[in-house]
């Protein structure tokens, strides 16, 4: 899966499974959990989602606002692996 | 808490010695011993005969063993290094059971250690332990886990640990009848077996670093943070402590950020937290004998920011004297009681306990109910997380229904607002747009959350359950 899918993929699980509002304008860089759209429990929904949809094990330890703030964090995250 | 500024001169002065006198090879082992130093010296005296003394061993014991589990299974061996740390430490506490020998005025602590024979029959017993379970390659998290987490519970259950005297003060031919709950106090053992717990958990998930017997000691009973936290992470105390040997005396921007935050400490901790409790702060007694509603509001917002101003001044404090040994400990408040949101003020109070329990609790026992199938609500695995994190956040301070109900509390306040943020999203969103009602909105949200907390800690500064029922009551005019 190329760089592109796979943060195409996580846009529209974000928009419509987390921020609930498909048409909402998310940019790439913008801080997610520190703007409010995003808790704990989401960033475990996340975590989970990228297990089923990536086969990717992200540990409980790299789910934090440091580390998954950004759309592109989250997709660097998963391209390591 | 106890902790006095004759404790933070000592450190002041460690401190200068660290930095200009101690060669830069040996500040490692310099921090080890202080460390180890601190664990017996800070232990407060008790009453049973020796506890002061083998409290803090068998803490090191138990420090050290978790460090042999927390090694990958095939570098169990003890190298060369860890026993030379070993030798130190054992014979550190040799030297320390030696002040059982000076004449009262002149010991370091009340504690009187047992007889040098004795500790020592410990301290051979204790290598031949280390030696007779090197190489082993079994894996015993799990057992090391519950292991601490056992002794923990001992320790928090008033009914178990005067159980646990009487038995202790039988063998010590002292009147068991005499056993109390204070009989027990374990200096720091509340944030050492989250330190312990922390690493083995990781190292089972493979995500530990290696860390050296040295390197582990000083992380788990860093001195700064043996009283009351914060709860660093092993991989990033190792960091700073990879760095140390690369730290200059004459760093002055290093000494003025340390020695800011130790000013601005002591001036929570022994201005404000102390003007406070002179009077203006709910205490048990105090609450009985308060008949006006206004004055136990004004008392209980005393008791909130009292709670507040002394354990974050602590907290500066010891950041601060971190810094000055070049350990930059994590950060534990940033300003709590101005955030409006209960999960704002969770992600901003006592963070390294929040933070540790959501990477260890919350975290996996989300996702674990998020993968079963057919998977169950969002909202039930919400609040099953949520109730189970805040529950042990509440029994972490103690195993009392007081507690038990503190933390239910507050894990009814974050699921309500979880459910409720998730519904009213785009609302707020639209809110943004609108600046003088978005500011409205959120002082009253401020105003809101801060008495959620404000009512929460009723059933934290009461001791027992019938009080602090009749305390609410009062608060509303009953």
């Amino acid at each position: 899966m190329t760089p592109t899918e796979i943060r195409q993929i996580i846009r529209d699980f974000l928009l419509n499974e987390l921020i609930r509002d498909e048409s909402y304008p998310l940019k790439d860089d913008e801080g997610i959990i520190s703007g409010g759209m995003m808790d704990s429990f989401a960033l475990a929904e996340l975590g989970v989602f990228v297990e089923e949809a990536f086969d990717v094990y992200i540990p409980d330890a790299d789910l934090t606002v440091d580390k998954m703030d950004t759309l592109d964090l989250m997709v660097a995250r998963v391209l390591q692996g | 808490m106890n902790f006095d500024l004759a404790l933070l001169g000592i450190a002041a002065v460690g401190a200068l010695i660290f930095n200009f006198f101690v060669p830069q090879s040996w500040r490692e082992s310099f921090l080890l011993t202080v460390s180890v130093t601190a664990l017996f010296w800070l232990q407060p005296p008790l009453p049973i005969r020796w506890s002061g003394f083998l409290l803090p061993f068998f803490l090191l014991f138990l420090v050290i063993w978790s460090w042999w589990l927390t090694k990958p299974a095939d570098q169990r061996s003890m190298d060369r290094q860890s026993w030379q740390t070993l030798a130190i430490v054992l014979g550190l506490v040799l030297l320390l059971a030696c002040v059982r020998y000076l004449p009262p005025g002149w010991r370091p602590t009340l504690n009187r250690p047992p007889g040098i024979e004795v500790v020592g029959a410990l301290a051979a017993l204790f290598a031949l332990f280390m030696w007779l379970i090197q190489g082993k390659k079994v894996e015993r998290f799990l057992f090391g886990m519950l292991i601490i987490i056992g002794l923990f519970v001992m320790v928090k259950t008033e009914w178990i640990v005067v159980q646990i005297s009487t038995v202790w003060r039988t063998l010590a031919n002292q009147n068991p009848s005499l056993a109390a709950s204070t009989d027990i106090f374990w200096l720091g053992f509340s944030y050492i077996a989250f330190r312990l717990l922390h690493t083995i958990r990781d190292r089972q998930t493979g995500q530990l670093p290696d860390l050296s017997l040295q390197k582990f000691v000083s992380y788990t009973l860093f001195f700064p943070a043996l009283l009351a936290g914060p709860i660093d992470r092993a991989e990033r105390f190792s960091q700073d402590w990879d760095r140390m040997s690369e730290l200059t005396a004459d760093d002055w921007p290093r000494w003025q950020k340390g020695l800011t935050r130790i000013v601005q400490g002591l001036g929570k901790k022994f201005i404000l937290a102390d003007a406070l409790a002179l009077g203006l702060s709910l205490n048990p007694t105090v609450a009985t004998q308060t008949d006006s509603v206004f004055w136990l509001w004004i008392l209980l917002y005393g008791y909130a920011f009292r709670l507040y101003f002394d354990f974050s001044g602590y907290t500066d404090i010891a950041i601060g004297v971190g810094i000055l040994f070049g350990i930059e400990l994590p950060e534990n408040f940033d300003r709590p009681y101005w955030q409006s949101t209960i999960t704002a003020f969770w992600q901003r109070w006592h963070m390294t306990l929040s933070s540790w329990v959501r990477f260890y609790v919350f975290s996996p026992l989300s996702r674990t109910l998020l993968r079963r199938k057919p998977r169950p609500s969002p909202q039930l695995i919400v609040f099953v997380s949520q109730m189970a994190t805040m529950i042990i956040i509440g029994l972490w301070h103690g195993i009392t229904i007081n507690f038990l109900i503190w933390g239910t509390w507050h894990g009814l306040g974050l699921f309500i607002h979880k459910i409720w943020s998730d519904r009213t999203r785009k609302w707020y969103r639209q809110l943004q747009t609108y600046p003088r009602r978005l500011l409205l909105w959120t002082w009253f949200t401020r105003f809101i959350t801060f008495h959620f907390v404000v009512i929460g800690w009723v059933w934290f500064v009461i001791p027992d359950f019938a009080s602090a029922v009749d305390l609410l009551g009062r608060l509303v005019g009953y």
